[in-house]
């Protein structure tokens, strides 16, 4: 009874505080969003496969509304942090994969490049808490 | 060749007599659906629309992404092929990751789970079917693969191993039903981790029977030592097992067998029916008078097309577009909303009447100027992506219409100047300047759809200014940039790509008419 009070609470202060976060839909427990492909610190020829791996949640198409799923973005280059009130935003450094997919090729330049997963829900916004990956650095030859 | 690859549309019977069937080497996939007739019993209408919307949404659209033919679907089924194995294997891993989010939303006693055999073999192709042992070979490894897993033959293995990153656990030759040789079989783990996890748990069940070993060996010794005094040593091997060495025999034996609901069945019961229905605008009067977008008619000519700013903008090259008329503003949600009223279009969107729509898929798109051509008699389409940028130079060759920096007030976009870029919706239509042909929002305000499929850059593309075709028409090109976007963004030379039938709030379009 005391927890559940306390639960209400919570989500009664979340309400309050921030109107904009109550549409973030609950991620999952346990959940793990990493890279398959390649491993932190690979070298890689360009163009390349990129794979993604998810754990205790499904992937689905953007746009469908199953709970505890969502779809892959993934962020290359992207130093700014991520803003959980708006949708994952959509340009050459966030590549959206709202038709399910989970793999990609990317063709990067030479040199250093940083990599990252966020899972996003049917209206692209990150889960609460986000679901991301670890952010890995490679290196394109 | 080409015959052969068309088999769907030949006609039954088509071989003519006397030609020898064509055969070739393709990768099958066998699909069916574990535990169909419990599921059917349950709900039987239920299951089938399911199934069929399963078939229509995933399993169709992933087979051809991925490059395949889908042959045929059984009732519970579907049988596939594939020039390329490491596709045929990407696309069974696709479905499989697909179906863990459809069923995590519905009862487990509901959930859809499919069984996945691949082979490579030797096949027949008939008009509308696959024979051979390949193809049974692929049917019986889908017969013996858990509900949720694919398994592949060893040849199939042979041709991925080196290509595709992901886990294989060997089960070894197996014999199967009707086919003289064992074939071997392997596991895909579609997902590094669970290879891991097997590997620790083969591990660990190794660890375990090593120290029941070592356990019965000791009681086994103990007891030996203990009886040797008292009892004969041919009596050995008849008197029963010491109580030493028996609690560690029977430890695996009385683990409960796990309720196989529990582990996943989700929160709610919902049935995944939201989605279907988008909500129609309740009509109030079938508008008389289509409120149709503004024209500007363009004369046409050739344009430098491209830049070197981004690699997907290279070559530049010379375009021919001819004359056609461009819509003054991209559609305002006034616009769209008529669409939505008389249900040719799926959602009424909401916002100020004058901001341009949002939230538009390329296929929602489409279904607004197929109606808008239906309903006015004009040839609206959307417009080409060379045409696009034709009317987006307005006659320049700049970075922007406006010159090679930018100012303030031409564009709305992030740091184009005004503060865009924090709002939820775009400005009003027609709120800051238009380019030399009189054009608004060429640049900035929504990202707009473009007819095209992606290329991921002009290597090959025409020199006319009509539609390019082919490429990846998975997505479609858009142009622009939004007013979330930065600068670079709002070139008239920008193009990006994304998914056709995914919408994204910043997503908008024009309207083009042909003369």
């Amino acid at each position: 009874m005391k927890s559940a009070g306390l639960i209400m609470l919570a989500a009664a202060l979340t309400l309050l505080a921030s109107p904009a976060t109550a549409q973030n839909k609950p991620a999952g427990k346990d959940t793990k969003l990493y890279f398959i492909w390649p491993h932190d610190g690979a070298k890689v020829k360009s163009p390349f496969w990129c794979r993604f791996g998810l754990r205790n949640m499904g992937v689905t198409h953007a746009g469908d509304e199953y709970p505890n799923s969502g779809h892959h973005h993934l962020l290359i280059d992207v130093d700014e942090p991520l803003n959980p009130n708006e949708p994952i935003p959509s340009d050459k450094s966030h590549q959206h994969f709202g038709a399910g997919q989970t793999e990609t090729q990317l063709d990067l330049a030479p040199g250093k490049h940083t990599l990252q997963l966020v899972l996003g829900d049917a209206k692209h916004y990150p889960f609460n808490p986000p679901v991301v990956s670890e952010k890995i650095t490679i290196r394109v030859k | 060749m080409g015959e052969i690859r068309d088999f769907r549309s030949g006609k039954p019977g088509k071989p003519p007599p006397g030609e020898a069937m064509p055969r070739r080497l393709a990768a099958i996939v066998a699909g069916d659906i574990a535990g169909y007739s419990r599921l059917m019993e349950l709900d039987e209408e239920g299951t089938h629309n399911r199934v069929k919307r399963i078939e229509r949404d995933l399993i169709e659209p992933t087979i051809s992404e991925h490059h395949g033919k889908l042959v045929k679907t059984t009732g519970d089924g579907f049988i596939a092929m594939f020039d390329s194995p490491v596709e045929a294997v990407r696309c069974s891993i696709v479905i499989q990751q697909n179906m863990i989010g459809r069923n995590a939303a519905i009862a487990r006693d509901h959930w859809i789970e499919y069984r996945i055999g691949v082979n490579l073999g030797d096949i027949i192709i008939e008009a509308d079917d696959i024979f051979g042992d390949g193809v049974n070979v692929a049917s019986r490894l889908e017969g013996i693969a858990a509900p949720g897993e694919v398994f592949i033959s060893g040849g199939i293995y042979e041709q991925i191993k080196h290509k595709m990153v992901c886990g294989y656990e060997s089960l070894g030759d197996k014999k199967v039903k009707n086919i003289t040789d064992p074939v071997r079989v392997y596991r895909v783990l579609p997902d590094a981790a669970a290879y891991q996890r097997t590997r620790r748990r083969r591990e660990s069940i190794l660890l375990t029977l090593l120290g029941l070993a070592v356990a019965v060996i000791a009681g086994g010794v103990l007891w030996y030592m203990l009886a040797q005094p008292r009892s004969k040593p041919i009596d050995v091997a008849q008197v029963p097992p010491s109580p030493a060495a028996s609690p560690a025999v029977q430890q695996p034996a009385p683990s409960p067998a796990p309720a196989p609901g529990q582990a996943a069945s989700p929160v709610s019961g919902a049935a995944p029916t939201q989605q279907a229905s988008p909500q129609a605008a309740p009509s109030a009067t079938p508008a008389a008078s289509v409120p149709e977008p503004e024209m500007v008619s363009l004369q046409g000519g050739s344009f430098s097309m491209g830049s070197n700013d981004d690699p997907s903008e290279r070559p530049i090259r010379k375009v021919t577009v001819k004359p056609f008329a461009m819509g003054k503003y991209p559609v305002t949600v006034r616009e769209w909303n008529a669409c939505a009223a008389a249900k040719a279009c799926n959602f009424t969107a909401s916002g100020k009447d004058d901001v341009p729509v949002t939230n538009v898929s390329w296929s929602d798109a489409k279904q607004y100027v197929a109606w808008l051509a239906e309903r006015t008699g004009k040839a609206y389409r959307l417009p080409s992506e060379a045409e696009w940028e034709y009317a987006a130079r307005g006659g320049t060759q700049s970075k922007y219409w406006w010159g090679d920096q930018m100012q303030s007030g031409n564009a709305g976009c992030k740091d184009c100047g005004g503060g865009a870029g924090a709002a939820e919706q775009p400005v009003k239509v027609g709120s800051l300047k238009p380019n030399p042909f009189g054009l608004y929002d060429m640049g900035g305000s929504v990202d707009q759809w473009v007819e095209d499929c992606w290329h991921r850059n002009y290597q090959g593309a025409p020199a006319e200014g009509a539609v390019w075709p082919g490429g990846d028409c998975a997505s479609h090109v858009i142009r622009s940039g939004s007013w979330k976007n930065d600068a670079r963004y709002v070139r008239p030379a920008n193009r990006d790509n994304y998914d056709a039938n995914v919408r994204y709030p910043t997503h908008g379009f024009r309207v083009a008419l042909s003369p």
